[in-house]
């Protein structure tokens, strides 16, 4: 009776597992959505964030013919991060404050399937730090139980996941409070049945915050502090355990003094990835507040850092600190890339590319942490000498360090970093990361300022200027675009711009690599070598990435126009003094003389061909 | 021989002296793994009661922790209805009880 017992509850454990088993399949239908060329499901593309398509219906030999295939306004203008989604046959397009949402279809984009325009109060707009941007949305295909989703951020703090078909309202939650200066410009992320948000606000004092909801309701998970004590921090026996020497338990608090974690920065408003064989999501925390290093002595752990959490337990595996004890604004939110590549040991490697503020790329280990190598975006970074590897510390050089009663010139790279919000690219054929890059150096002078809830918490004048490879005279030459090996450390290509290349780019297996520029042109270049293939001159400059998908046979190129973000606050809000902005007016003084504000979306595709290419589409008709 | 030891010294002195001014804040020696911050030359260990004093106001610090809590108290309400009745309602006046 025993073992019929035994056999029974066996037959029982298989019977749940197998279940188990595939209800873990059905929840990745947004994985297998992400696979297929007719999609661009999320920020990043897929899982791993490489914005490489297989693609090869434009490429190096017939790119030049690429043309427009149709447009559309936002009908708002301020910056337009991100990129729309593509899935089901519809873009999702979204916009600036007061982030409004629209759904086309892509046979026939002449009539809007349906909008969503959020009321928001008008006051969150004075908390943005640096324009009122928004760098997309989110995309869950639905079960049983609920329809297919569309989530999105709001400035005000609030999120919404909105039906996918119609556009109405399923949930909405509070995520931050503006009213704290904490705000809301970060794409949602969702992976299987879960959506993470980040946070805003570390230039008001906002300590920051990764909170995971379940997509099918809004029912808050888990919820990850930046900075205090390591149960805020969802940091257990487990963290850093192949890398003690990153730190390990307390430091949260115990490289800070007293309080001043409370208001200590740490937010995440960039872009994760996400593996699901270690189950970990990766992100990048932001900058300590305030920007006056004085004010706050220690490492200020654990802002500047990467982390590797458990998706269903936000439980920390690994956490590496890239920037102990900023002094520079080194935010540390940027893309983190994933990639499979063999090491210079000939091990084939689980690893993440990420190319810092601070102007180091890192790869690490994904599985547990462990650097791999960390080399200098340009070899006119200053305020490091190197990382090094074994500890990894970053071998700070005092002469380009900032502190009270001082005025620090010439450090590189500038508070705008080497490299900001873009989302890049890897071609995983080449083994090339494509970086949009900045070239921007910088003077530093902090002074002191009392913290009050709500109101600007910076504490540091700054002066921005090209770096040295730039034009300092006209204030020209503020961007990079390069072809960088993770492993060897070597740029296949570098190529100067005209200004930051602030948004991102993507590879496609047609050998090209596309991105914008804040001078309003999208751009083509021979992933090989570098070569300028082609480009249009948009409406608007650029912060957003370009997007690839196909539609019935042909390759379409979408990208957003709309100049703004923190390189556009001058032309946005009409500033002159060169230190407004938080110094990126005098940086961006030329901007004007070539973009002004827009908003939108244009689509290219081979010769223009496109739904319109039958002039009766959408046409009138009485009956 | 007393000048040669003193020349010595002086030279010592002498050497070590930029050494120690020098001895500005790298990022490179650690109290403890992870714990690596130093006073650059001339600054406090610690800033309370220093020049450097922020002198953070307790009730302002607090504040946002403050709001966290109450978003989180008003999600709970609005997740909870839903799952209850299958309609959101946002507004948790609204919400019956």
């Amino acid at each position: 009776m025993k073992q019929v017992m035994n056999s029974v509850s066996l037959l029982g454990v298989c019977l749940a597992s197998i279940l188990v088993a595939s209800g873990v399949r059905a929840e990745d239908k947004l994985d297998a959505l992400s696979k297929s060329e007719d999609n661009w499901v999320m920020a990043g593309k897929n899982y791993s964030a490489n914005h490489f398509s297989t693609l090869t219906q434009i490429n190096t030999e017939n790119v030049k013919t690429l043309r427009p295939a149709w447009s559309f306004s936002t009908g708002l203008l301020s910056g337009h991060e991100g990129a729309p989604l593509i899935v089901d046959g519809k873009m999702y397009i979204h916009t600036s404050f007061p982030n409004n949402t629209f759904a086309l279809s892509l046979d026939d984009p002449t009539r809007i399937l349906w909008q969503d325009k959020p009321k928001q109060p008008a006051t969150a707009r004075a908390v943005a730090c640096c324009d009122i941007v928004n760098r997309g949305l989110a995309y869950w295909p639905g079960d049983d139980k609920s329809p297919p989703l569309i989530v999105k951020t709001l400035l005000e703090g609030t999120v919404s996941a909105l039906n996918a078909n119609t556009g109405e309202l399923v949930w909405k939650i509070e995520n931050s409070d503006y009213k704290v200066g904490s705000t809301l410009t970060v794409a949602p992320h969702i992976y299987k049945d879960k959506v993470l948000i980040g946070s805003s606000g570390a230039e008001l004092g906002v300590r920051g915050y990764m909170t995971a909801y379940d997509v099918r309701n809004g029912e808050q998970k888990w919820r990850a502090y930046a900075t205090g004590p390591d149960s805020d921090l969802l940091i257990g026996d487990a963290f850093n355990k192949a890398n003690p020497h990153y730190g390990q338990k307390g430091l949260g608090t115990a490289t800070w003094e007293g309080d001043a974690w409370k208001i200590g920065g740490g937010t995440n408003w960039g872009w994760f990835a996400y593996d699901p064989g270690t189950n970990l999501v990766y992100y990048g925390t932001g900058n300590p507040a305030p920007w006056n290093e004085t004010m706050r002595p220690g490492d200020n752990k654990w802002s500047m850092t990467i982390f590797g959490r458990d998706l269903d337990t936000g439980e920390a595996k690994f956490g590496y600190q890239k920037t102990p004890h900023d002094e520079w604004d080194y935010a540390g939110v940027n893309v983190m890339m994933l990639s499979e590549q063999k090491d210079q040991n000939g091990k084939l490697r689980k690893l993440l590319t990420h190319p810092d503020r601070n102007g180091i790329v890192y790869t690490l280990d994904r599985t547990d942490g462990t650097l791999v190598s960390a080399n200098k975006i340009d070899d006119t970074v200053n305020e490091f000498k190197r990382v090094d590897l074994k500890s990894g510390l970053p071998i700070r050089d005092p002469e380009y360090g900032t502190r009270m009663d001082h005025l620090a010139k010439d450090i590189c790279p500038s508070a705008m970093g080497y490299h900001n919000q873009g989302f890049d690219s890897y071609d995983p054929n080449k083994e090339l990361f494509f970086m949009g890059i900045n070239h921007i150096c910088m003077d530093w002078e902090p002074f002191m300022l009392p913290y009050r809830a709500g109101q600007f918490f910076v504490g540091a004048t700054l002066s921005m200027y090209p770096g040295p490879k730039g034009d300092r005279q006209k204030y020209e030459g503020l961007g990079q675009v390069k072809a960088y090996n993770a492993i060897t450390g070597k740029f296949k290509w570098e190529k100067m711009e005209r200004f930051a290349v602030w948004g991102g780019t993507v590879a496609t297996a047609g050998n090209l690599v596309f991105y914008g520029t804040l001078d309003g042109f999208i751009k083509a270049r021979n992933s090989d070598t570098g070569e300028l293939l082609w480009k249009f001159k948009l409406p608007s400059g650029v912060i957003g990435y370009p997007i690839v998908y196909q539609h019935k046979g042909a390759e379409y190129v979408a990208i957003n126009y709309g100049v703004g973000g923190w390189p556009g606050v001058g032309l946005v809000f009409d500033l002159q003094d060169p230190t407004a902005g938080l110094g990126a007016v005098g940086a961006f003084k030329q901007l004007a003389n070539y973009t002004q504000m827009g908003g939108g979306v244009m689509v290219f595709s081979l010769n223009g061909k496109g739904p319109y290419d039958d002039p009766n589409l959408g046409e009138y008709s009485a009956n | 021989m007393q000048h040669a030891k003193y020349a010595f010294y002086v030279a010592v002195a002498v050497c070590l002296a930029p050494i120690g001014a020098a001895h500005a804040y790298d990022g490179a020696n650690c109290k403890a793994p992870g714990n690596c911050w130093e006073p650059k030359p001339g600054f406090p260990e610690k800033i309370a009661g220093s020049k450097y004093d922020p002198k953070h106001d307790p009730k302002e610090i607090a504040k946002q922790q403050a709001s966290i809590d109450s978003m989180e108290a008003r999600n709970a309400k609005r997740v909870a209805h839903f799952k209850k009745s299958g309609k959101w309602v946002f507004d948790v006046d609204k919400i019956p009880e």
